[in-house]
């Protein structure tokens, strides 16, 4: 049996069928594209603002924990001091080198010792190893 | 506008130098008042805290036979810390080697310290430390509430640069609302306050006392670690000093004698501190996330700057702008990350 010519019309329509098939495998693969980089970009603002979060020291688990700290710290600080200031004269006798007096000058506060009082607003501090 | 003046208090604590720095009134009282404060305070909580004074606390919780020993809250939450020092450091940093300090000879006041470059000289091959397989901390329990200390009876805490840091930390919530302050507990310190006031802190040598670098922070906890004052000579005749590594029970000769760490808090900056001079020249940088300073035993050293960071506000800028560009965002953040490094001076 042979095959009879195909007709213009048959060829037009064939044409158009590929011509839609091929546009629908566009679309899909533009629609994959899109789903996969919005995921890729959400995935990486949202990992950002995490790490910009716990890199700049604002971690919320540590934040709460510094609280309950601070809580529990006052207390304790408040009660320390209350049962040493009685013993002030003690420590000062005690041969620490504290002193009483009162320094007016201005003075950098790693090389004056004892107590006083810089003019200058706040003093440069040295660490070193203890 | 005219400076505040700064109540300053310097005082010997701890076997070194303590300091309070305190500018203008608050919770505290006058600065003069607070700076008074933070020194009685100091001073009582070292005698609490000696491991050479057989009435402390902690002499007392260190001797005491039971498993389960209620203590003050502050000894908790020091025990605490020692905890979490474990876990922060992987083990590296263990403020429960007490025994093996004592045998290294470290079991009082050291009368007659070994100069640093000496120590260097007789020093073992240079090699990094590692923490224990089993260590001990981990043994210790922390009940906060009920104010109790579970640990196998003969389990023993080391005061050390930990309390230092912990104390810093607690006095500077007590100065929290003064205009500014520093709490210099021994080369551990906190600096902060209301008014965000600048400061310059100076990280000093071990070798020459020359001043290797200056900070200016106006909000932060610093600490200094290193091998160069509690250095001694052996029975052994070996140079020792009281950085211990862990998983030899000796002192830790890895090729970095000092380290300066920054971090939000003192007790922080303490553990990174010790754990990056643990950690030896290759590995002491990514302790350092917050910035500090390097000294290695051949007297160089390396001032490691913090990697910038993109606050919300920039973040949020950033990805407003680039919604049409939606690799914007990305590649903005990858270029600044790309910036970051190390000064070495």
């Amino acid at each position: 049996m042979t095959r009879s010519p195909r007709t213009a019309a048959q060829l037009d329509a064939r044409a158009l069928a590929r011509a839609k098939r091929e546009a629908l495998r566009r679309r899909a693969r533009r629609i994959r594209r899109a789903v996969a980089g919005l995921t890729m970009t959400l995935f990486a603002m949202a990992f950002l603002v995490v790490y910009a979060q716990l890199a700049s020291g604002h971690d919320p688990a540590l934040v709460a924990n510094a609280r309950k700290r601070a809580a529990g710290a006052s207390a304790e600080s408040t009660a320390a001091a209350s049962s040493t200031s009685s013993a002030t004269g003690t420590s000062t006798s005690a041969g620490e080198s504290t002193s009483a007096s009162e320094s007016t000058g201005a003075s950098e506060s790693t090389s004056t010792g004892e107590s006083g009082e810089s003019s200058s607003g706040a003093a440069a501090v040295t660490t070193s190893q203890s | 506008m005219s400076a505040e003046r700064e109540a300053i208090e310097e005082f010997d604590c701890f076997g070194s130098r303590c300091a309070a720095l305190v500018i203008g009134p608050g919770q505290a009282g006058t600065a003069h008042e607070a700076a008074a404060l933070i020194r009685r305070t100091l001073l009582a909580w070292h005698e609490r805290f000696s491991r050479f004074q057989a009435g402390s606390e902690l002499s007392r919780l260190n001797r005491d036979p039971r498993e389960t020993v209620p203590v003050s809250p502050l000894m908790a939450r020091f025990a605490q810390a020692v905890r979490e020092a474990g876990t922060l450091s992987g083990g590296l940093v263990d403020g429960t080697l007490v025994g093996e300090l004592e045998r290294a000879g470290y079991a009082g006041d050291l009368r007659e310290p070994l100069a640093l470059t000496a120590a260097l000289a007789l020093a073992p091959a240079r090699k990094p430390a590692a923490a224990a397989a089993a260590g001990r901390w981990r043994q210790l329990e922390v009940d906060l509430e009920a104010g109790t200390i579970t640990r196998p009876p003969g389990l023993m805490l080391d005061g050390g640069g930990l309390a230092k840091g912990l104390f810093a930390d607690l006095l500077g919530e007590a100065l929290a609302t003064h205009a500014g302050f520093a709490v210099n507990c021994a080369g551990d310190l906190l600096v902060g306050g209301a008014k965000q006031i600048a400061r310059a802190i100076k990280v000093e040598s071990p070798f020459d006392g020359r001043t290797l670098h200056t900070f200016e922070l106006s909000r932060t906890g610093v600490a200094t670690s290193g091998i160069g004052r509690r250095s001694w000579r052996g029975r052994d005749g070996a140079p020792a000093h009281h950085l211990l590594d862990p998983s030899s029970g000796r002192p830790a000769f890895t090729g970095v004698v000092q380290v300066t760490a920054l971090a939000p808090s003192a007790l922080a900056a303490e553990i990174y501190a010790k754990a990056a001079l643990l950690s030896g020249p290759q590995a002491a940088h990514r302790w350092l996330a917050h910035g500090g300073v390097i000294v290695y035993d051949d007297g160089s050293h390396e001032v490691v700057t913090p990697a910038p960071v993109v606050t919300l506000e920039q973040l949020y800028a950033t990805s407003s702008r680039s919604a049409a560009r939606p690799n914007a965002a990305l590649s903005c953040s990858v270029s600044s990350a790309a910036g970051s490094g190390r000064a070495i001076t």
